[in-house]
């Protein structure tokens, strides 16, 4: 029925013949791209794979050298440091000692989370006056209130954990099943309040001496803890025994919030610490880290902890540090492992920070995990 | 002198009619048109009182209650409930001027459906704090009522249970109580929680609408005994209740900036109750017998002046006595016990 073009069969070179040789020509070129460029993403899959590598391996050391080598983040794509990340995740890990002591040793030097990381009664007597971290017009006037929430001395000194894991909340936990091997750890180190229930443990753990509380939370999630107490203290019980940490004396802000919190747990006579991070310590952390590169509003809470962790213990693990929009295979993730709200641009580096543990990583001196666990 | 003549007017009152006028106030001032009776003739005027038996008198009862009724309807505007204050109502406070809070969602949720007292109310204690309690011996006869309303959270400890009596089933308080002796609940709750323990099942009474600074704190006092699972429940005064009680005083003549709060409730318990007493309203320094007495039961702090019109208020209480309304405590309930001399 109808018409049909009777030339259509004889359009040899014709609109439609010229559109297939096209696409295929298009495909061709791709393919050719993903051989020639692609080389690192292909030889996977034709070498033989047998095993975790020995640390010290020729191959390993090379590896390590790959990652070294890449100064600045913005020296080479973002997946050509993917790859190598994830080509490295073939070898065993091991303390590099020399190398650790070394970093631990600047790090006293500059921080000295022994004696600084809070504020204790012996490194902030009575009357001291406290300056904020950035707030520096704030002072904020030491009085006798104030100054019995304050422990006696640091709760913790130097090295004294064996194994530590930092846990922070990035999307790249989920589905890791790390649960079992952070709950292994000595002393486990948590960020900004994270869910730990029964939906994400399996993943996440659930053993937590130090959390993090960041106020801007409680301003926003608990009305400043002016209104309703039990909410948040009901929150905070689901990590037992561990110690909520604050900082108190970050920008003027904070502190009402953060010394409410002391009076909460006081209220409901918890056993939980409090305990307001130094501001001098702080400062010297970001200090610190702007020399390596960190160019940042502020530091991230996982970077501190991580700093903190890295004076308290000997061994240091990192769980759910990966702060790209896709993990290394280059499947995209949640931006936390409980949501996806990403933060205010411009206020963290998170980039550039993982970027330094991936160094401090193949330094061998912590370990950063980004795969699934056994 | 020229410059001060420019400046007077040319044609000014004769020098007579100035001093006439200077003469009429200083003789008001001497001798006001209205005075109030002072303290000495007060207790006179009681004390004649005092040998006379008193009876109810059921048909003033009922007529001062209905004339309650028609003002201010205790019954249902007694507190904020979900009945009387739907939520997205304009609530102007009563005791600011043109200031006023839309109910909202999160508000209208601390509210109760409906006043929760089981009405009319049978025997009603009303106790004021007036330093006359002490040593009265009042508390047993106290706590034989069936609703006790107690002002501006006493301190009811064991020394003072034997005058004041044990049983709460409201208590009023003022949120500048809160301010001033619980930092407003910012910080540690907990010694406001053990404080109003000893008040057990009973209903906690605030103006959280009569003053924009009492909004916070009182709330505050809600979350907080929510937070805690306290026995004691939150009532908030609806402001229009105050607001009809305070009109309904002025215009039988109490001027005052602001009415007690001993007046609002023991008005609330006429209106509630069949039958009221009332024990510790005596606003002044000396009791019956001419013996000095603490301005409270438990201490001697004298209010700011010139806020509250106690004496005028206790003469309304005490003409209400009079009529046989309400029943006045003033005598000690039973004989002081006679201390042992010791051997």
């Amino acid at each position: 029925m109808g018409y049909t073009d009777p030339s259509s069969s004889r359009d040899l070179l014709g609109n439609r013949t010229l559109f297939f040789i096209f696409i295929c020509a298009f495909a061709v070129v791709t393919l050719l791209q993903q051989i020639l460029y692609g080389r690192n993403y292909l030889k996977r899959y034709f070498e033989f794979y047998e095993g975790p590598l020995e640390y010290n391996s020729t191959k390993c050391l090379e590896l390590r050298q790959d990652i070294i080598e890449v100064k600045v983040l913005s020296m080479v794509k973002q997946t050509e440091l993917f790859d190598r990340w994830k080509s490295l995740q073939m070898c065993k890990w091991e303390m590099n000692v020399t190398e650790a002591n070394l970093f631990k040793s600047t790090l006293s030097r500059c921080c000295n989370a022994p004696s600084f990381l809070f504020t204790t009664q012996k490194n902030t007597p009575l009357g001291t006056k406290l300056k904020y971290e950035v707030d520096t017009s704030g002072i904020f006037h030491i009085n006798q209130e104030i100054f019995k929430m304050f422990p006696k001395d640091m709760p913790y000194h130097r090295s004294q954990f064996k194994r530590c894991a930092v846990v922070g909340n990035g999307g790249i936990l989920k589905n890791s099943r790390c649960g079992r091997e952070i709950d292994s750890a000595d002393f486990v180190f948590r960020c900004n309040l994270p869910p730990i229930s029964d939906k994400y443990f399996m993943d996440v753990g659930v053993k937590t001496d130090v959390v993090t509380v960041n106020p801007s939370i409680i301003t926003e999630r608990f009305h400043k803890l002016e209104k309703w107490r039990k909410p948040f203290y009901d929150v905070l019980q689901v990590y037992e025994n561990a110690s909520v940490l604050l900082p108190a004396f970050y920008n003027t802000r904070n502190t009402d919030v953060s010394i409410r919190v002391k009076y909460v747990l006081d209220d409901f006579e918890s056993q939980q610490a409090v305990y307001y991070f130094h501001p001098q310590y702080l400062i010297n952390v970001s200090r610190y880290w702007l020399g390596q590169g960190v160019r940042a509003k502020r530091v991230s809470t996982g970077l501190i902890l991580v700093t903190a962790a890295l004076e308290l213990c000997e061994e240091v693990h990192l769980f759910g540090f990966w702060a790209f929009p896709m993990n290394p295979s280059g499947i995209f993730i949640t931006h936390h492992y409980y949501d996806n709200v990403k933060p205010r641009p411009g206020f963290h580096a998170m980039p550039s920070e993982i970027f330094n543990f991936l160094h401090m990583h193949s330094k061998g001196i912590l370990r950063v995990h980004t795969g699934t666990c056994s | 002198m020229a410059g001060l003549a420019w400046k007077w007017p040319r044609t000014r009152l004769p020098v007579g009619a100035s001093a006439l006028g200077v003469f009429v106030l200083c003789w008001l001032y001497v001798f006001p048109v209205y005075r109030l009776p002072d303290e000495k003739e007060i207790v006179q005027g009681v004390l004649l009182q005092q040998g006379k038996a008193w009876r109810r008198n059921q048909t003033a009862a009922a007529l001062f209650r209905k004339l309650l009724e028609e003002c201010c309807d205790p019954g249902q505007l007694f507190a904020m409930t979900k009945m009387n204050s739907p939520m997205g109502k304009n609530l102007w406070f009563d005791g600011e001027f043109l200031y006023s809070v839309t109910i909202d969602n999160a508000t209208y949720s601390l509210f109760p459906q409906a006043t929760p007292f089981q009405l009319p109310l049978k025997k009603c204690s009303v106790v004021g704090n007036g330093g006359i309690l002490k040593k009265s011996g009042c508390g047993k006869q106290i706590d034989q009522a069936d609703f006790v309303m107690r002002c501006n959270l006493p301190p009811l400890s064991r020394e003072y249970s034997k005058d004041v009596g044990s049983k709460t089933q409201l208590v009023t308080a003022n949120p500048s109580i809160i301010q001033k002796r619980f930092q407003n609940l910012l910080w540690s709750r907990k010694a406001f929680v053990d404080s109003v323990k000893v008040y057990n099942h009973s209903y906690i009474y605030m103006p959280a609408f009569s003053m924009k600074t009492g909004t916070g704190p009182s709330l505050r006092v809600y979350y907080t005994l929510a937070d805690f699972g306290a026995k004691q429940a939150v009532l908030f005064a609806n402001p229009n209740f105050l607001r009809d009680i305070s009109k309904f005083w002025k215009s039988k003549g109490i001027h005052a900036k602001r009415l007690s709060t001993g007046l609002f409730l023991v008005s609330a318990a006429l209106g509630l109750c069949e039958e009221v007493t009332i024990y510790g309203f005596w606003p002044f320094s000396v009791d019956l017998h001419g013996k000095f007495i603490s301005h409270h039961y438990y201490d001697n702090v004298l209010p700011d002046s010139g806020f509250h019109a106690m004496p005028e208020e206790f003469l309304q209480l005490w003409f209400l006595h009079k009529s046989g309304v309400l029943r006045m405590q003033l005598e000690p309930c039973e004989d002081p016990p006679l201390i042992q001399p010791s051997a």
